[in-house]
């Protein structure tokens, strides 16, 4: 959205020159960056920001925080120029601005790395830093390549990146082509960079790196603003809190002298249980079971390995591991969007392996997908078409062949309500829908169903704490009611705190089947990453690889 | 640019029914000014007795009146005097559209099972033979007269629908269960079938009384009769039963799509067949079964194509089927807009043939003319079919796949 095409400027390069600037900031203790003043933002039928006041001290990590919804992202689409807000002022550096379009509040040194990456693949990282904003020479007649190497090579040295200019994004990490777009805003001179929820996309080794990231650039006077619904992110990472609840903004704090609870207390504004209480399972029948099921993938190599697994009715049992270690295969094979190689998979007694994926989900089998973009909801459809997948040919919204229209908007409008899915709007497409309200409308959907097994995969995924809670009551829910679940996870936390029972897969094959009370998290990450059990002990050898 | 792109690419799909009308309005016009200039300045190429005189150069074409041609013409002049509904443009206009839709609806279906079937020439090639034969045979046992009719026309009619969707089949399985392109196969089946069409004819039911290669006629009860107040009774060969036929098809076909559970699974297989089947819906199943559903109305329109144009099959086979795909394009493969669609390329085709009675424009500038209303038409619908099937798979990408907020209110 920010590029707006292929006008050059000669000398929007970095702007050196601000160190001066630097030394002295920590004295003036209230020089304001970014100062936000009773900023209202209405759209049809929703007030998005409510005379919202955000000031964000310069050299500062700012965490904006809040629920899904709650109208962050809005504020500081407001800031980049994106919207123009019906009420309020918008202040940079002490003086007024009014940004028409994201190139005016590019020229006002703000720079803006959305969730999205705004790259293009087979570029190289120079390429696409420089694009847009090439420095030319031959009075405009070639790019200058040189003066983009060196100046790129200039900003890796000065904010300790390890980027090469040369590789192309395609070829590099997600991380790394974060590290790009920030270098990219950077180049065209911003002093404020806001990030749009920055570690969703990365594995928790490159949010280290992220942070390391955020400390040294703020270090150099530059001041962050970064959108986030992760308590832990806010708290480690910022100088201070601004947090967002239904479009008002209910306080700054300062991170060190609140708690999370506290915290997400006011983000969700109510009391919340940061860790569902499960009460000891009453197991009863053995409802799925696998026997030495083998998946093999294109190349026909092994990514599921003669795992077994029983899970009984009022049960959890979590699966957790890295990803990419064959849970994914697992579970296609358990839901019937895969063939197993070998063994066999009986539900409900019936040994269902050749069994379709509509009779699986005829039988009560409900399952929330790794994908929801490409699995859980058809994208272009609104959501009361999205309502009635899996269910198209179920009695219960067909008859003889012709969908119950009317039946599946109300079944829909009762998820949309139950679930609080936001906008509370059934017609609305799914694509419009944020990542986790799409997540709480496909949980909704797999819930109502009416399910006597939930294969469950990161259900939580992208959700905030509210409805992260609320999902997590609901699975405790149906198995209190009998029903038979089985949850795939990464999250330590939630396959810890739900789990009567607990698998770790690694590498295709459970390397240990326990308890959570018998496992600590440590211990946990340590089978996660193939360490087995027997090895635990073994003077601190990095025994996991053996295969 | 790339930016740019996109979002000219999303304002396209999120553009409302309204807005679709209304930038297909205004790129006819586009298409007419461009095209005009065209046709005026070729015109100074031209020689001719009389002209416009400009500037030492003698322009010979009046766009003005190449235009008037073109669009009045294929409604039989209105605006001059002794005007009747039932004149020979319309007449011409109408049998055309009552073709397409057929053809349109055909590569409709299967585009929105995210299937491109090149191949409804050659289901229409087939299914029209299987038509031809099919009544000629059983005339010779069905009494003539009314019976005739209510018997032959639907024998007829079902015969190559049959056939048709038997041919489309082909393709549909050739790709559910040996992966092969139904692309590549549907126009190499073009082939086949003109090929077989051909041997098969000259094999058994080649007209005997004739050297042009075509069967024998059907009777003249088994041709799809006129309406006797408002029908085009002056014209053999078109029907206003059959266009109301093609129009009842074209609303079955979209009640199917919203109404039905087939219909809802064929569309999800169309647009994200990794959701369809985790909705449980059996993907070979539904290429096989879209394929063939395609390929019989590709058979209808070719069954409608001997029992109402000429009363027989000829090996001449027009490209009503390769038209069928600009159609479906044209109309963003929504049945009810084939129609739409349909209807303009009726007007293009018979306001050609009056250009060229009427002015002296030589038929290829004519074919350009057609060529840029339907360039400029179809294009922003074309964009916009791009963008749906490349923005899916932008929001796939993992930085989407977050708790992101902004969607709640933006886009």
């Amino acid at each position: 959205m920010s590029d707006s095409g292929a006008g050059t400027t000669d000398g929007t390069g970095p702007k050196t020159g601000v160190d001066a600037g630097t030394a002295d900031r920590k004295s003036t203790g209230s020089d304001l960056a970014v100062h936000l003043d009773g900023i209202t933002k209405r759209f049809p039928g929703v007030v998005a920001n409510d005379d919202v006041d955000l000031r964000v001290e310069r050299g500062t990590v700012h965490a904006l925080l809040g629920e899904n919804g709650a109208g962050k992202t809005t504020l500081m689409n407001v800031l980049y120029g994106l919207y123009e807000p019906e009420e309020g002022r918008v202040v940079v550096d002490g003086e007024d601005r009014s940004f028409g379009s994201p190139r005016d509040a590019i020229d006002a040194g703000i720079g803006m790395i959305h969730q999205h990456f705004m790259l293009v693949d087979p570029m190289t990282v120079a390429e696409n830093i420089a694009l847009g904003n090439e420095p030319t020479k031959w009075f405009g007649m070639a790019v200058d390549r040189e003066r983009i190497d060196r100046e790129i090579r200039d900003l890796c040295d000065r904010y300790g990146f390890d980027v090469d200019p040369d590789a192309t994004i395609e070829d590099v990490s997600v991380g790394v082509q974060q590290r790009v777009e920030i270098l990219k805003a950077l180049f065209r001179g911003a002093e404020v960079l806001i990030l749009d929820e920055p570690t969703a996309v990365l594995t928790p080794q490159e949010v280290e790196g992220l942070y390391e990231v955020l400390e040294e650039l703020t270090d150099q006077g530059k001041t962050i603003i970064f959108i986030t619904h992760k308590l832990e992110e806010a708290t480690h990472a910022a100088d201070a809190i601004t947090v967002l609840r239904d479009g008002k903004s209910v306080g700054t704090v300062d991170p060190g002298g609140t708690s999370r609870k506290e915290l997400a207390e006011r983000m969700v504004g109510r009391e919340v249980l940061l860790e569902a209480e499960s009460e000891p399972a009453e197991a009863g029948d053995v409802v799925l079971s696998a026997d030495d099921v083998t998946v093999r993938d294109a190349r026909d190599i092994e990514v599921v390995s003669e795992i077994d697994l029983d899970v009984r009715a009022g049960e959890i049992l979590g699966i957790a591991g890295v990803d990419g270690n064959g849970q994914a295969e697992l579970v296609e094979a358990i839901t019937g969007l895969e063939t197993p190689d070998e063994g066999t998979i009986t539900y409900d007694g019936t040994d269902i392996t050749e069994w379709s994926r509509r009779q699986r989900i005829e039988q009560g089998m409900a399952y929330i997908p790794e994908d929801r973009h490409e699995r859980g909801l058809v994208m272009p459809f609104d959501l009361v078409e999205n309502g009635v997948l899996g269910s198209q040919r179920s009695p219960r919204f067909a008859t003889s062949g012709r969908i119950d229209w009317p039946g599946v908007r109300d079944h829909t409008e009762e998820i949309i309500e139950t679930y609080d899915v936001r906008p509370p709007d059934a017609d609305a497409d799914a694509q419009s829908l944020s990542g986790g309200n799409q997540q709480k409308f496909i949980v909704g959907r797999e819930f109502e169903r009416d399910p006597s097994l939930v294969v469950a995969t990161h259900p939580t995924r992208g959700v905030d704490i509210g409805s992260t809670e609320f999902i997590h009551e609901r699975l405790l829910d149906l198995r209190r009611e009998g029903v038979a679940i089985l949850l795939v996870s990464s999250n330590l936390e939630e396959v810890q705190a739900l789990s009567d029972r607990l698998a770790v897969i690694y590498e295709g094959e459970f390397i240990d089947v326990t308890t959570p009370e018998d496992v600590t998290e440590e211990e946990l990450g340590l089978l996660m990453a193939g360490q087995r059990p027997d090895q635990r002990d073994a003077a601190g050898s990095v025994g996991g690889d053996d295969r | 640019m790339r930016d740019r792109l996109a979002e000219v690419l999303d304002r396209l799909v999120g553009a409302s029914a309204l807005e679709r009308v209304l930038i297909s309005v205004a790129a006819l016009f586009a298409a007419v000014l461009v095209g005009g200039v065209l046709v005026f300045v070729s015109g100074g190429f031209a020689t001719c007795r009389t002209g416009l005189d400009l500037a030492g150069w003698t322009f010979c074409y009046n766009p003005m009146q190449v235009y008037y041609e073109l669009f009045l013409g294929a409604l039989g002049h209105p605006l001059e005097g002794g005007w009747q509904l039932t004149n020979f443009g319309l007449a011409t206009t109408l049998q055309r559209t009552t073709l397409l839709i057929f053809a349109g609806l055909s590569v409709a279906v299967a585009f929105r099972a995210g299937l491109l079937n090149i191949g409804t020439q050659g289901q229409l090639v087939v299914g029209g033979l299987a038509t031809a034969v099919t009544v000629v045979y059983a005339a010779a046992i069905v009494p003539g007269g009314f019976i005739g009719t209510v018997v032959l026309i639907p024998l007829g009619v079902f015969a190559g629908a049959v056939v048709g969707g038997f041919y489309g089949a082909i393709p549909g399985v050739l790709k559910a269960y040996g992966d092969a392109n139904e692309v590549i196969t549907t126009i190499m089946l073009n082939f086949v079938a003109t090929g077989v069409t051909a041997t098969i004819l000259s094999w058994q039911f080649q007209d005997p009384n004739s050297n042009n290669p075509q069967t024998r006629p059907v009777p003249e009860y088994a041709e799809i009769p006129n309406l006797p107040l408002i029908g085009f009774s002056g014209r053999m060969d078109f029907s206003l039963l059959a266009l109301a036929f093609a129009v009842a098809l074209m609303i079955g076909i979209a009640w199917l799509f919203a109404r039905t559970s087939f219909g809802y699974e064929l569309r999800t297989s169309g647009l994200q067949p990794e959701a369809a089947a985790y909705g449980g819906v059996d993907e070979r199943r539904m290429t096989v079964a879209s394929m063939t559903l395609s390929g019989a109305l590709g058979g209808i329109g070719g069954a409608f194509w001997v029992l109402m144009v000429h009363g027989r099959w000829l090996e001449n086979v027009p490209s009503l089927g390769f038209d069928g795909i600009a159609v479906s394009v044209l109309a963003g493969n929504s049945p009810v807009g084939v129609g739409a669609a349909a209807f303009l390329f009726g007007v293009l085709q018979s306001g050609s043939r009056s250009i060229g009675t009427g002015t002296d424009v030589p038929p290829e500038l004519v074919g350009i003319l057609s060529g840029l209303i339907i360039l400029f038409v179809a294009m922003p619908e074309f964009f916009r079919m791009l963008g749906l099937r490349f923005r899916p798979a932008g929001t796939s990408q993992p930085a989407r796949a977050d708790g992101g907020e902004g969607g709640d209110v933006d886009e």
